[in-house]
């Protein structure tokens, strides 16, 4: 666990990213049913590449999750290869292989029965690991994963809300650290504001993480969001278009994913536009506990007219205005609930939409595992919207 | 076997029809028993708890005890078997009627009396049609269950196809006993199976259309 | 007593109204009353235990009924009741069960429509029809009764087992094998645990079901409590008639109450 706070130069630069996963590489992969004259999925060859996220998008019925289905085997390819790595997985046991795919489902898919750690320590326990390691493995996975593990670990799925269960799905699903992770609408189930938070959790994981992810979803959004890689999908997977977002949006490759894109494709281009784009205040921080009279003073020095006051774990928990600290002797542990949050790798369409949602001016900003980057201003957004209209413009 | 039943066939549809009228009959009266109570109780908590209690423990009392227990008082004779046999139609009513009335929307029930409905249309007109799909399958379950019972019944003189089961097993070893038997217990089943029919086709006639599945 | 599934107890709803947020402690608050619940039966039962045993010491009886009445051959009746439903229920166990699994699997479900067809029409034979055509073809006795007593009570078994299974949810099942859970892995710790509670209500049914047709024994010289209803009928003894009856209703309930503890202790946790 990283415990550094400084919040400048949070920045995770996307080019420098860890890559642990494998390459994918799918050859003439063919699923016919029988009693339909046309293939579900149609010989798609496709190179999927190592540490990076593949968004599958495409109409519902277009074939997609089945394609993503068959890289674990889970419906049985009727003709072609699939490779993991160089290795050809077609004919290997289909047990042994998913154990070595993390697979992640809508609304997580958590056993109502098993305790969130049990959930967490399924896979590693199939895969034999001695009972310390995967104790210490389910710790880490849901310390990764935003939750505490004291807090957590011995809930059951039902105690927890929708948000939580997916991140426990997305925990399970990396437990035993597989090269490759499978998500299939990961983040379906959820209402908007909780798969924001979510959607930028996972990019803040694999920024740590480098797993070569594979994630279906008919949100083109969130495709742009969270892909490296896009692919567009017709029927019978024919695959449209496979590429970053950026050649997506400004170069469909046909009518059909002009179509889909949608016709604000210019203003879509915003949503590439990443709030670790655009700099960031620097503000002044107390700590809960601390003196209060002394924060104030601090920030009268720097100018500011808040302070975002921080847990012992270096959490934002509220930002009050000078005034309401000055009220209190120590500064107070207060969780706001409304505290508008995003991170660093959120879009700056996020942004702006939580900064309405909570009507306030501002949002901090998050860097790795909940430490505070800074704060977006409302005026900065604005700022990066003007420069990227006059860019599509010009 | 089958000219057992051609020889007797006068005797067996009379039979059929008594086993027949015993069973709707009670069904009819238990199931207007049982409305009336999960009416009564459904917006009460605990008088829905109690209901339910009575027709889960009601439910576990064997019939043949029962039957016993209702021949101290009443004797042989026919009022001990309309009593028991309602006794069992009534219960899974009243345990489905129960649920039914509790699992219609509320909100649907505030926008009648909102419009104006008093408290007895709004249940007669809205919550009862609403719950009606599984009153009816408590009603189903009722008529099977009660078949056997009344079967039974005809042991203590009630009437009945039962009385062909019984005959068989008293002339035992004798030629007709095997057949008559057979006869009592296929014709149960038979008559089961069209009174089942039956309901389904009431269902049908009678759920409202847009709640029909 | 047919529809099992819907036989758990009323109490489950009660909790239903808790506001979405307040989860964690509706649960515990859905157990207590469970339990609260479950103490009715068994003081109704003691209730009855001790009224019996009260009239029992005071009345006045003929010297047939007193012989039958004595403690030892009360208690052997009684006995011979519950091994009749006893060696029933773990045959039905031990066959239902297995049966219902397997027809939940690949290649066995579509037979289970019809499995459940004929079971269905089964059921609506009078248990008494069946008893009687069983001993005039395998002869009387108690082997005779168990039999009859097995095929009657091992639908409710049958039809949980396979509703149990089917209605846990698919997502669930393909969860664990994207992970790479064997699919008897998948069923022995998914799909088995999830079905228990409609499994052990369906279990429930049977044994209530067997202790009550079990008073029917008496006619093809089964043996049981049915005994001492019967020859209080035929003899027109009242005191055997309601003894029997009376008995009966209350090891029904006794046992209807074990299974409902039993329901409630073996519920996987976090459902």
């Amino acid at each position: 666990m990283s415990d550094t706070k400084a919040p400048a130069g949070a920045t995770v630069a996307s080019s420098g990213r860890r890559a642990s996963g494998l390459p994918i590489r799918l050859e003439g992969v063919t699923k016919r049913y029988p009693g339909q004259d046309k293939p579900a999925v149609d010989a798609v060859t496709l190179e999927l590449p190592a540490g990076r996220t593949t968004m599958f998008v495409g109409p519902s019925g277009c074939g997609k999750t089945t394609l993503l289905k068959m890289i674990n085997r889970l419906i049985e390819p009727t003709s072609g290869k699939i490779f993991l790595g160089d290795e050809d997985v077609t004919g290997q046991d289909p047990d042994q292989l998913r154990r070595r795919i993390g697979y992640v489902i809508q609304a997580g898919g958590l056993f109502p029965h098993m305790t969130v750690g049990a959930n967490v320590a399924l896979v590693p326990k199939m895969l034999g690991w001695e009972k310390k390691k995967v104790a210490g493995r389910v710790d880490e996975l849901l310390d990764l994963v935003g939750l505490d593990p004291t807090v957590y670990r011995d809930r059951y799925p039902r105690e927890l809300s929708g948000g939580q269960q997916q991140r426990v799905g997305v925990a399970r699903g990396l437990a035993a650290d597989p090269p490759v992770l499978l998500m299939d609408e990961p983040f379906g189930a959820v209402d908007p504001i909780t798969r924001q938070r979510l959607q930028d959790e996972m990019l803040r994981i694999q920024d740590e993480l480098g797993k070569t992810i594979v994630c279906v979803t008919h949100d083109f959004d969130e495709a742009v969001k969270l892909g490296d890689k896009i692919v567009v999908f017709d029927v019978g997977a024919r695959v449209v278009q496979h590429g970053t977002p950026e050649e997506v949006l400004s170069d469909p490759a046909e009518q059909y994913v002009a179509d889909f894109v949608g016709a604000g494709a210019t203003l879509k281009q915003l949503t590439l536009a990443r709030v670790e784009d655009v700099e960031l205040r620097q503000v002044t921080t107390a700590t809960v506990g601390g003196d209060s009279a002394a924060a104030v003073a601090v920030a009268r020095a720097a100018g500011d007219d808040f302070v975002v006051v921080l847990d012992q774990r270096g959490r934002p928990v509220s930002w009050p205005t000078l005034a309401e600290l000055g009220r209190t002797t120590s500064v107070p542990g207060t969780v706001d609930a409304r505290l508008p949050v995003v991170g660093l790798r959120s879009t700056l369409n996020d942004a702006l939409d939580t900064m309405l949602a909570a009507s306030q001016a501002g949002v901090v900003v998050m860097g790795n595992r909940d430490s505070l980057a800074g704060v977006l201003t409302i005026e900065s957004v604005m700022a990066a919207i003007r420069q990227a209209r006059a860019a599509v413009a010009g | 076997m089958w000219d057992y039943v051609l020889d007797r066939r006068g005797q067996i549809a009379q039979q059929a029809l008594q086993h027949l009228s015993l069973v709707v009959q009670c069904v009819l009266l238990g199931t207007v028993i049982a409305l009336l109570v999960a009416m009564a109780v459904y917006r009460s908590p605990r008088a829905t708890a109690l209901a339910n209690g009575v027709s889960a423990v009601g439910l576990t009392i064997p019939a043949f005890a029962l039957l016993g227990i209702l021949l101290a008082p009443f004797g042989f004779g026919i009022t001990p078997a309309v009593i028991a046999v309602t006794f069992y139609a009534a219960l899974p009513v009243l345990r489905n009627a129960v649920v039914g009335l509790a699992g219609v929307d509320p909100s649907l029930v505030e926008s009648a009396r909102g419009m104006g409905m008093s408290r007895l249309a709004t249940l007669l007109r809205v919550e009862v049609p609403l719950a009606w799909p599984v009153i009816l399958a408590g009603v189903r379950t009722s008529t099977q269950m009660v078949m056997g019972i009344a079967a039974i019944a005809a042991y203590v003189l009630g009437p009945g196809l039962g009385g062909f089961i019984f005959t068989g097993l008293s002339r035992l070893g004798g030629a007709n006993a095997v057949n008559s038997a057979l006869t009592g217990t296929m014709a149960v089943v038979l008559l089961a199976l069209v009174l089942d029919l039956l309901l389904v086709l009431a269902g049908r006639l009678t759920t409202p259309r847009g709640i029909r599945v | 007593m047919t529809a099992a599934t819907t036989g758990r107890p009323g109490v489950d709803t009660a909790g239903a109204g808790a506001a979405a947020d307040a989860r964690d402690t509706a649960a515990p608050a859905k157990a207590r009353g469970g339990w609260r619940a479950l103490a009715v039966q068994p003081l109704l039962v003691l209730l009855g235990v001790a009224a019996y045993l009260v009239w029992r010491a005071t009345a006045t009886l003929t010297e047939t009924e007193a012989r039958q009445l004595n403690a030892t051959a009360l208690w052997t009746s009684i006995r011979e009741h519950l091994s009749l439903t006893l060696v029933a229920a773990v045959l039905v166990l031990v066959i239902a069960i297995p049966l219902g699994i397997a027809l939940t699997r690949g290649p066995f479900r579509r037979l289970s429509p019809l499995v459940l067809a004929v079971a269905n029409t089964g059921q609506a034979a009078p248990a008494i029809g069946l008893f009687v055509l069983l001993a005039m073809w395998l002869g009387f006795g108690f082997r005779t009764t168990v039999i009859g007593l097995v095929l009657y009570a091992a639908l409710p078994v049958l039809r949980n087992t396979m509703v149990g299974i089917q209605q846990v949810d698919a997502r669930l099942v393909e969860a664990g094998r994207g992970m790479g859970m064997s699919a008897a892995a998948v069923l022995f710790r998914v799909e088995l645990p999830l079905a228990v509670p409609v499994m052990l209500a369906g279990v429930r049914t049977a044994l209530v079901l067997l202790v009550g047709t079990a008073t029917l024994a008496t006619f093809i010289d089964g043996g049981g409590l049915g005994v001492l209803i019967n020859t209080g009928i035929t003899l027109n003894l009242n005191s055997l008639l309601v003894s029997g009856a009376v008995l009966v209703a209350l090891l029904a309930l006794a046992v209807d109450w074990l299974g409902r503890v039993v329901e409630h202790v073996a519920r996987p946790k976090g459902l």
